[in-house]
C-alpha cells in the first residue's frame, strides 16, 4: 500500500497564505495570552492547595463551601470534576501560610462538619509559595538552555538560517498550543509542561526530516533554485510525514477519547501540537530559511549591479 | 558475511534474554499484588479487622495477635492461616519489589513531602549567646532566602557585616575569623541535615511503608516519598514532630509565687497611670465556686489603647474580680500551688492573654535566669470549662531523650486506677540515663518531674521515691494511635532542628490505579491500530518494523527495572515520544528502500542505500532530542527530569532496535535465505 507514488504539490508557493495564517495566529495567540494574564498556570507554578475527593453520597458545592468557610476557605474555587453524579470535587485554595498545612485543615473541617458526607481522597497537593516560583524558574531555565542547544547543534549540522528557522518554528508552535490550551480553560501543571516538551520534541524532529532532505537535494541539484529544491524535498518526505503523523495522531486521539480524565487535556495538547509541528516544519521552518536566503540574495545582486553600474 | 550475521544474532538474543529476565519481577509483582488484594479481603471479612490494621499488622509483625483477639472462634483458624499466608506473601513481594519498575507516586498513589529544616532557629539555638539582633539577622536572613531566593549563608554574612556586626560574637571559638566560622556553619547545618535525614528514616521506616524514598535537596530540603500511605494526616505528624523529649524538674511552690507575684508587680505598673477603665466592664458575672468573676477585654488588661490586637477572635478574658487590682496576671488564672491543686491552671479564653504577657519584654526581663513556664500538652475539662496547664519548671534538664534505650505503648493495668484501660507510653533508660535518673529521684522526692517533650509538658509526676529500675512512663495518652505514635518518634530519636513542610502532594490509590489502567489501556488499543497500518502498508517489512517496536518496548522497561528509574505520568508521555519517534525511524527507512528500488535497485543495494540515507535523518533528528532530553535532565526538578529520563533511553534504544535489529533481519532474509523480492 502506498499513499502516493510520486506527487508535486507547489508547497513553498502557497507560503503567502500560510504566512498570514501563521502570523495571525500567533499574533492572536499572544494577545489573547497577554490577556489572560499569561497561561491558567496551576498550583504547580503559583503555590497553593488543591484537593480532589469523591464523596460517597450525593454532595453539592455548597455544602463543600459552607462546610470549609469556617476555617476561612470560603474564597475557595469548587468544582465539580466529570459528571456530576460522580460527587467528585476538585476544590481549590491559593496558598495562605509558608508552611503546606491547607489540606490538612480542610478535610480536618470536613470530617467534623459534613460528616455524614464520606470521601475518598484522590489527590491532595499543596505547594508552598516558594516552591512553585522555584519550579517555574527551573522550567522555564531549562527550555531555554534546551533551545540553545539545538541552535548550536542544528547550526553545525546544516547552517544558522536553519536553526533560527528551526527555533523559530517551536517558538511559533509552542505559544499557538499555549493559547488554545489556555483557551480551552486548560490549566498549566507540570504535567502540561511534560506535553509542551513532547511537542518541541515532536517539532523538531519533524523539522530535521525535511531540513534534512533539503540538504541532500541541494548537493545533488546545485543548479536548481532553492524553492524548487524545498519543493521538492517537501514532495519526497511527504509520505513518510503523513504516516508519521498519522500514526502519532491516532495513538493521541485514542488517548483522548479513552484516556480517561487526567491525561485527556494532556493528550488534546499534542493533538493539537503534532499537527501545527507538522505544518510548522514546511510554512514556518522551511519558508524562513528561503525568504533569508532570497533576501541575501538580492542583497547581492544589488551589490553586483551597482557595481556593474559603476 | 554469514559467520558475522551468526554473531549479530547471537548478541541480538543474548540482549533479549537478559531483558526479559530483568523483566520478570515486574511481571511477578503484579501477579504477587493480586494475590495479596485478594487474601487480604479475605482476612478483612474473616477476621472483621479493618484495612489499615491489616497492613500495619503486617509490618509491625502484630497481625496474627490482632487476628487472634478480633476474629470469631468460628472463624480463627481460618484467619490465622491466611493471616500467616499473607505474611509470607508480604515477605516475597518485599524481595520482588526491589527488581521491579518503581512506579512513581503519581502511578500508584502515595504521599511526597518536601520538608525544609529551620536553619533560623537552628542556629539560634546554637549560638552562644542569643539576643533581639541575632533574631533581627537571623529573621532577615531567613527572608531573603525564603523570598529572593539567596543562599542562606550568603544572606546571613550580609547581614552581618550590613549591621556591623561581627559573626565571632555569636557563634564560634575565640581567635577564629568570620570567613572560617561560616565553614564551621554549613558544616554545623549539613551535619543538622544528615541528622535529621537519619532521624526521619527511622521515623519512617518503623512507620511501616514499603519502599519509602528520602533524599536531602540542596542546602536544608528533605524530600519524602511514601507510596500507598493511607493516612497522611498521621503521618505528617509523626515525620513532622521533633520530639525533643526533657525532664525537667517542677520549682516549688514558694518559687511559683514569687514569679507570678514579679509578673503582677510587672503588670500593675504597666496598667498604673492609666484611668481605670471608665464604662463599667461588660460584666456578665460568672458564678465560679471561688470568687466573682468578670469579662474584661484584652485591652483593659494591659491597659493598652493602641488596641492593635483587637482583631484576634475573642479577646476578652475571664478574671477574678476580688483580686484583679491587686494581681492583675494571678487573677487570670485557676488552681494556683498550695491553694486548689499543685498546678497552675488557665481557663482556656485566658490562654491567650497569658501568652502574650509572658511574651512581654518587662515580663520575660523578671523571669529568673534558671526558670521557665512551660505550657501542658493538653487541655482538662472540669465542669463545663477546660483548663491548660502552666508550669514552672527548671530551665536545666535533668535528663534528656537522648538517654532512652526504648519505648514502647502499655495499656493501664491497674483496675482500681482512674486511669485504667487508657494508653501510656512507656520508656526505658539506657545505663547512663537510669543512674542520672536514680540520682535525681533520690534527691528530689517529693517534688514534681516534668516529663517536656517539645517545650510542653506531657505530664508531671510526683517522685514519691528513688528510681534505680531506669523506667518511666506519660499516661494520659488521648488514645493508643497517639501513645503508638509517640512511642515510635521517642525510639526514633529527636530531630536536631524543627522541620516545617513546604510541599505535599498526595495521589490517592484509585486515581493513580485508575489512570493507569484506563492510560494502559488506550495507549495499547492506538499502539495496536498504528502497529497493524504498518503492517498493512509495508507488508512483511512492516512486520518486522512492528517487532522492532515491541523489542523496544522490552528493552526500555528493561533497562528502566535493571536501572532503578521511577516511571511517572510524564515518563509515559517521555516514553510515548521516543515510540513515535522509533516508528518514524522505520518509516524513514522503508520510504528510502522503496525509493531505491523504484530508482531500479537491486533488493541488497536498495536495503544498502536505504538504510545508510535514513541513517543520516535519524541521528540528527535523534542527537537534536537527544540534547533537549540530556539538558531538561540535567537543570529540570521532578517531573521534567521523568520526562527527560524516558525519552534518553527510548531514543537511545530506539535506535538500536529500529535501525540495528530491523537491518539484520532484512540481511538474513536476504543473504541468509537469498529472499529476491522484498515485501514492501
Amino acid at each position: 500500500m502506498e499513499f502516493f507514488k510520486k506527487t508535486n504539490i507547489d508547497f513553498i508557493g502557497m507560503r503567502k497564505i500560510t504566512y498570514a495564517f501563521s502570523i495571525i495566529s500567533f499574533v492572536l495567540a499572544v494577545i489573547f495570552l497577554i490577556i489572560n494574564g499569561g497561561p491558567n498556570y496551576g498550583i504547580d507554578f503559583t503555590g497553593g492547595t488543591s484537593l480532589q475527593l469523591k464523596f460517597t453520597v450525593p454532595t453539592e458545592p455548597g455544602q463543600i463551601r459552607s462546610a470549609i468557610s469556617g476555617a476561612g476557605f470560603g474564597d475557595a474555587e469548587i468544582k465539580n470534576l466529570g459528571e456530576k453524579v460522580n460527587n467528585t470535587f476538585i476544590i481549590r485554595i491559593a496558598q495562605m501560610g509558608e508552611e503546606a498545612k491547607t489540606g490538612g485543615m480542610v478535610l480536618e473541617q470536613l470530617n467534623s462538619k459534613l460528616a455524614d458526607h464520606p470521601y475518598e481522597i484522590l489527590s491532595v497537593t499543596e505547594i508552598g509559595p516558594k516552591i512553585g516560583g522555584e519550579l517555574r524558574k527551573g522550567a522555564l531555565y531549562s527550555i531555554l538552555v534546551a533551545l540553545i542547544g539545538m541552535l548550536v547543534y542544528i547550526s553545525w549540522r546544516f547552517e544558522f538560517k536553519f536553526a533560527v528557522g528551526a527555533v523559530i518554528a517551536l517558538f511559533h508552535d509552542v505559544v499557538f498550543v499555549l493559547g488554545i490550551y489556555t483557551l480551552l480553560g486548560l490549566e498549566m501543571s507540570l504535567t502540561a509542561l511534560a506535553a509542551f516538551l513532547t511537542i518541541v520534541g515532536y517539532s523538531i524532529n519533524d523539522t530535521i526530516v525535511v531540513y534534512d532532505r533539503i540538504r541532500e537535494n541541494l548537493k545533488l541539484m546545485r543548479r536548481e533554485s532553492l524553492a524548487t529544491i524545498m519543493n521538492l524535498s517537501v514532495n519526497q518526505t511527504l509520505s513518510r510525514t503523513l504516516l508519521t503523523g498519522v500514526s502519532t495522531l491516532v495513538v493521541l486521539l485514542v488517548l483522548i477519547f479513552a484516556g480517561g480524565e487526567v491525561i485527556h487535556g494532556f493528550a488534546l495538547a499534542l493533538f493539537i501540537g503534532t499537527v501545527i509541528g507538522t505544518y510548522s516544519s514546511v510554512f514556518v521552518a522551511s519558508v524562513l530559511v528561503l525568504d533569508w536566503q532570497l533576501y541575501l540574495d538580492r542583497k547581492k545582486q544589488a551589490k553586483t549591479a551597482a557595481r556593474a553600474a559603476r | 558475511m554469514q559467520r558475522a550475521l551468526i554473531f549479530k544474532v547471537i548478541f541480538v538474543v543474548a540482549l533479549i534474554v537478559i531483558a526479559v529476565a530483568s523483566m520478570l519481577p515486574t511481571f511477578q509483582l503484579n501477579n504477587l499484588q493480586d494475590q495479596e488484594t485478594a487474601m487480604t479481603a479475605r482476612l478483612i471479612d474473616l477476621s472483621g479487622l479493618n484495612r489499615s490494621d491489616v497492613e500495619v499488622g503486617i509490618t509491625s509483625g502484630e497481625l496474627e495477635g490482632q487476628v487472634r483477639k478480633s476474629a470469631t472462634p468460628a472463624n480463627r483458624d481460618a484467619a490465622l492461616r491466611i493471616a500467616d499466608d499473607l505474611i509470607k506473601l508480604n515477605a516475597r513481594i518485599t524481595k520482588v519489589q526491589g527488581k521491579a519498575i518503581r512506579r512513581g507516586l503519581d502511578l500508584q498513589g502515595g504521599t511526597y513531602l518536601v520538608y525544609e529544616i529551620d536553619l533560623k532557629q537552628y542556629l539560634s539555638e546554637n549560638a552562644k549567646n542569643r539576643d533581639a539582633r541575632l533574631d533581627d539577622i537571623l529573621t532577615a536572613s531567613q527572608r531573603e532566602y525564603e523570598q529572593k531566593g539567596t543562599d542562606f549563608f550568603k544572606a546571613l554574612q550580609e547581614n552581618f557585616s550590613n549591621r556591623d556586626v561581627k559573626l565571632s560574637r555569636y557563634f564560634g571559638r575565640r581567635g577564629q575569623t568570620d570567613d572560617e566560622i561560616l565553614v564551621d556553619l554549613k558544616k554545623l547545618s549539613k551535619d543538622a541535615v544528615d541528622r535529621t535525614l537519619q532521624v526521619l528514616r527511622n521515623r519512617v521506616d518503623q512507620f511501616g511503608v514499603s519502599e519509602p524514598s528520602i533524599t536531602p535537596q540542596g542546602t536544608s530540603r528533605i524530600l519524602i516519598e511514601l507510596p500507598g500511605i493511607q493516612n497522611i494526616e498521621r503521618a505528617k505528624k509523626v515525620i513532622g514532630t521533633t520530639a525533643l523529649l526533657e525532664f525537667k524538674l517542677v520549682k516549688d511552690p514558694e518559687i511559683v509565687w514569687s514569679v507570678l507575684n514579679d509578673i503582677d508587680k510587672v503588670l500593675r505598673a504597666k496598667r498604673q497611670g492609666l484611668e481605670v477603665p471608665s464604662a463599667k466592664p461588660d460584666t456578665s458575672v460568672k458564678t465560679g465556686d471561688k470568687a466573682t468573676e468578670k469579662q474584661l477585654s484584652l485591652n483593659e488588661l494591659f491597659g493598652d489603647k493602641s488596641a492593635n490586637a483587637t482583631s484576634e477572635e475573642d479577646t476578652s478574658v475571664v478574671v477574678d474580680q476580688t483580686t484583679f487590682e491587686e494581681k492583675p496576671f494571678t487573677s487570670l488564672l485557676r488552681g494556683l500551688p498550695g491553694r486548689y491543686s499543685d498546678v497552675v491552671s488557665v481557663p482556656s479564653q485566658n490562654i491567650r492573654a497569658v501568652q502574650r504577657t509572658l511574651q512581654l519584654p518587662e515580663v520575660q526581663a523578671i523571669i529568673p535566669s534558671d526558670v521557665q513556664l512551660l505550657w501542658g500538652t493538653r487541655q482538662v475539662a472540669m465542669g463545663d470549662q477546660s483548663f491548660q496547664r502552666l508550669y514552672v519548671v527548671k530551665k536545666e534538664a535533668e535528663l534528656l531523650g537522648s538517654m532512652l534505650s526504648n519505648a514502647d505503648v502499655n495499656i493501664d493495668g491497674s483496675s482500681t486506677s482512674l486511669r485504667a484501660g487508657q494508653a501510656e507510653v512507656h520508656m526505658e533508660l539506657n545505663p547512663e540515663g537510669t543512674k542520672t535518673f536514680a540520682k535525681v529521684t533520690g534527691m528530689n522526692v517529693g517534688k514534681q518531674l516534668a516529663i517536656v517533650l517539645d517545650g510542653r509538658v506531657e505530664s508531671a509526676p510526683n517522685i514519691k521515691e528513688k528510681i534505680p529500675s531506669g523506667s518511666a512512663r506519660i499516661d494520659g495518652m488521648g488514645s493508643m494511635e497517639e501513645a503508638q505514635d509517640l512511642a515510635l518518634v521517642l525510639r526514633a530519636g529527636a530531630l536536631p532542628a524543627p522541620v516545617k513542610v513546604l510541599q505535599e502532594d498526595t495521589v490517592g490509590p484509585s486515581l493513580g490505579q485508575d489512570s493507569i489502567n484506563k492510560g494502559q489501556t488506550s495507549a495499547l488499543i492506538g499502539l495496536a491500530i498504528v502497529m497493524i497500518f504498518v503492517i498493512i502498508y509495508y507488508n512483511l517489512v512492516g512486520l518486522v518494523a512492528d517487532f522492532a517496536l515491541v523489542l523496544n518496548g522490552l528493552f526500555v522497561m528493561a533497562i528502566m527495572a535493571g536501572f532503578g528509574f521511577t516511571l511517572t505520568m510524564p515518563g509515559i508521555a517521555g516514553f510515548i515520544l521516543s515510540v513515535a519517534m522509533a516508528i518514524d525511524s522505520n518509516v524513514l527507512i522503508n520510504e528510502r528502500i522503496r525509493e531505491e528500488l523504484r530508482g531500479g535497485k537491486t533488493t541488497r543495494a536498495a536495503i544498502e542505500q536505504g538504510y545508510s540515507r535514513a541513517l543520516i535523518t535519524i541521528l540528527d533528528s535523534n542527537i537534536t532530542t537527544l540534547i533537549t532530553g540530556a539538558v531538561l535532565y540535567t537543570f529540570g526538578t521532578g517531573s521534567v527530569k521523568g520526562f527527560a529520563v524516558t525519552l534518553c533511553i527510548g531514543i537511545l534504544v530506539s535506535m538500536f532496535t529500529a535501525i540495528y535489529v530491523t537491518r539484520l533481519i532484512l540481511d538474513i532474509a536476504t543473504v541468509r535465505f537469498g529472499v529476491k523480492k522484498l515485501s514492501i
